[in-house]
């Protein structure tokens, strides 16, 4: 066994307790983050294999880590890369898309597929993302209440949208969602997480072959076209990317569309006043994705040199999270941060990351909150929770965190 | 104030042209940042200062900026 790499900073073995912790507040990211960030801003963790991490807890930091591509490098895999599950380090081993690559090969596989999430062609999707989300209200309305906003809305609209964009068959969606979950999960097997994974790249290389045999308006079509007909991109790489867009176009929309739901649904003044000035939605979008902030483990860094961060030196070697949910909740920052505000300054959220692997599909996701929030408060006025707070089910046991189930009337 | 890009840095996040469509657009063929306007008017310039700010790569920036000339 190789010696457990890690920070051996200032703290003792006593003093880096182990993570994840446990959120007491639903809403609320676990209070170590603000005990965190008042105390000691960089501080060590245990983590399940014993291994020791950093957690790096302020906006400040996140960012400066995150932009820093010469000091600390995103390789997944690597040696002292952390991982919050036994089941993560096999699926990061496997990785084989620009999200665990370091420049300069991050650059040159994201530049192929940059330019199918880039503002305009999004905004030229707008109209169909609308008409997707007004057909599935149709379908409750003609259904009538009560419905469950995950089950029949929050996992189907991503889903619908992406077909429509890729150009795979909605019918597929429960298989994408299950490699999602297996891969985002806290208590998947390492076997089930790879099989997961090969599953969903295999799936994709099909599609490839599909639409190579049968080319159509869509983004598969589009880049063999482009990149890897005229060689700079092979089937078996494209599958691995597609694979990625799969997993990150369902999981994390979906988590953001129930938890966004929820939230303006117990704030009865902020939903009355996005109903009246549906302008409004695009900055309220932005507040819940700061709140909310959905991804929990992700993204990791290594540091390459020793670096001094937050009062603390970490050495070359050392694993680090970088906690987006802390960041978002940093008062420095966001004064009264544990509070939903739509007129505070929130741009600097950094809910889609920051650095080279910030959000490739952000403005996607911006789209489809703004559609569905816009769609349902203008559709539904009576919207309502159809069941006690106590029994939605908070996603606890995942690494994106959202609701799993969220029951309403109207 | 002057908007200078680095076309090299970008990874087209399209933070920009989200929060400055008038200053920022993204090229067809890869979604790399166009600059529309180098020297934007005072009614576009809060909004050019928040897309350098929020750009993931740092690959905006903006020189001779002084805020109280807003004409």
């Amino acid at each position: 066994m190789p010696v457990a790499a890690g920070p051996t900073g200032p703290a003792g073995a006593a003093a880096a307790p182990r993570f994840p912790f446990r959120r007491g507040c639903p809403f609320d990211p676990p209070v170590e983050y603000a005990r965190a960030r008042a105390v000691q801003p960089v501080c060590p963790v245990t983590l399940w294999n014993g291994r020791r991490a950093w957690l790096v807890t302020k906006h400040e930091h996140v960012r400066a880590v995150l932009a820093d591509d010469a000091r600390f490098s995103g390789r997944f895999g690597q040696d002292g890369f952390p991982t919050v599950t036994e089941a993560r380090v096999a699926v990061d081993r496997d990785e084989r898309a620009f999200v665990g690559m370091d420049n300069p090969d991050h650059d040159r596989f994201r530049r192929m597929f940059t330019q199918e999430f880039s503002v305009p062609r999004i905004r030229a999707l707008e109209p169909a993302i609308v008409a997707i989300a007004e057909s599935l209200i149709d379908e409750w309305v003609a259904a009538g209440p009560p419905q469950d906003v995950v089950a029949t809305l929050a996992t189907r609209f991503p889903s619908l949208v992406m077909s429509a964009l890729i150009g795979s068959p909605h019918a597929d969606h429960r298989f994408i969602i299950e490699c999602a979950v297996a891969r985002h999960g806290l208590t998947q097997t390492p076997d089930h997480a790879r099989a997961k994974a090969r599953e969903l790249a295999g799936y994709f290389r099909r599609l490839i072959d599909a639409k190579e045999a049968a080319p159509g308006d869509d983004l598969v079509s589009r880049i063999l076209r482009e990149h890897v007909l005229p060689g700079r991109l092979t089937r078996d790489e494209f599958a691995e990317i597609g694979a990625m867009l799969l997993r990150a176009g369902h999981d994390t929309t979906t988590n953001m569309i129930g938890m966004g739901t929820l939230l303006l649904l117990r704030d009865d003044a902020l939903r009355a006043r996005l109903a009246a000035e549906p302008a409004s939605i695009r900055r309220a979008v932005e507040e819940l994705l700061r709140y909310v902030s959905p991804v929990q483990f992700s993204p990791r860094r290594v540091a390459r040199v020793d670096v001094e961060l937050g009062g603390v030196t970490i050495r070359a070697g050392d694993g680090l999270f970088l906690l987006l949910p802390s960041a978002n909740r940093d008062e420095a920052v966001f004064p009264d941060p544990d509070r939903i505000d739509v007129d505070r300054d929130n741009a600097r959220h950094v809910a889609f990351g920051f650095g080279i692997h910030q959000c490739l599909g952000q403005t996607l996701a911006r789209v489809e909150l703004q559609v569905t929030f816009e769609v349902l408060l203008r559709r539904l006025p009576g919207l309502r929770l159809a069941a006690p707070l106590a029994q939605v089910r908070f996603k606890d046991d995942m690494q994106i965190y959202g609701v799993h189930n969220l029951p309403v009337s109207w | 104030m002057k908007v200078v890009v680095d076309t090299a840095r970008c990874v087209g996040a399209g933070q920009c042209v989200w929060v400055a469509p008038t200053v920022f657009d993204q090229r067809a063929a890869d979604g790399v940042v166009v600059l529309l306007q180098a020297h934007p008017g005072a009614g576009d310039r809060p909004y050019v200062r928040e897309a350098a700010e929020l750009c993931p790569a740092r690959a905006i920036r903006i020189e001779d900026d002084d805020p109280k000339e807003e004409t």
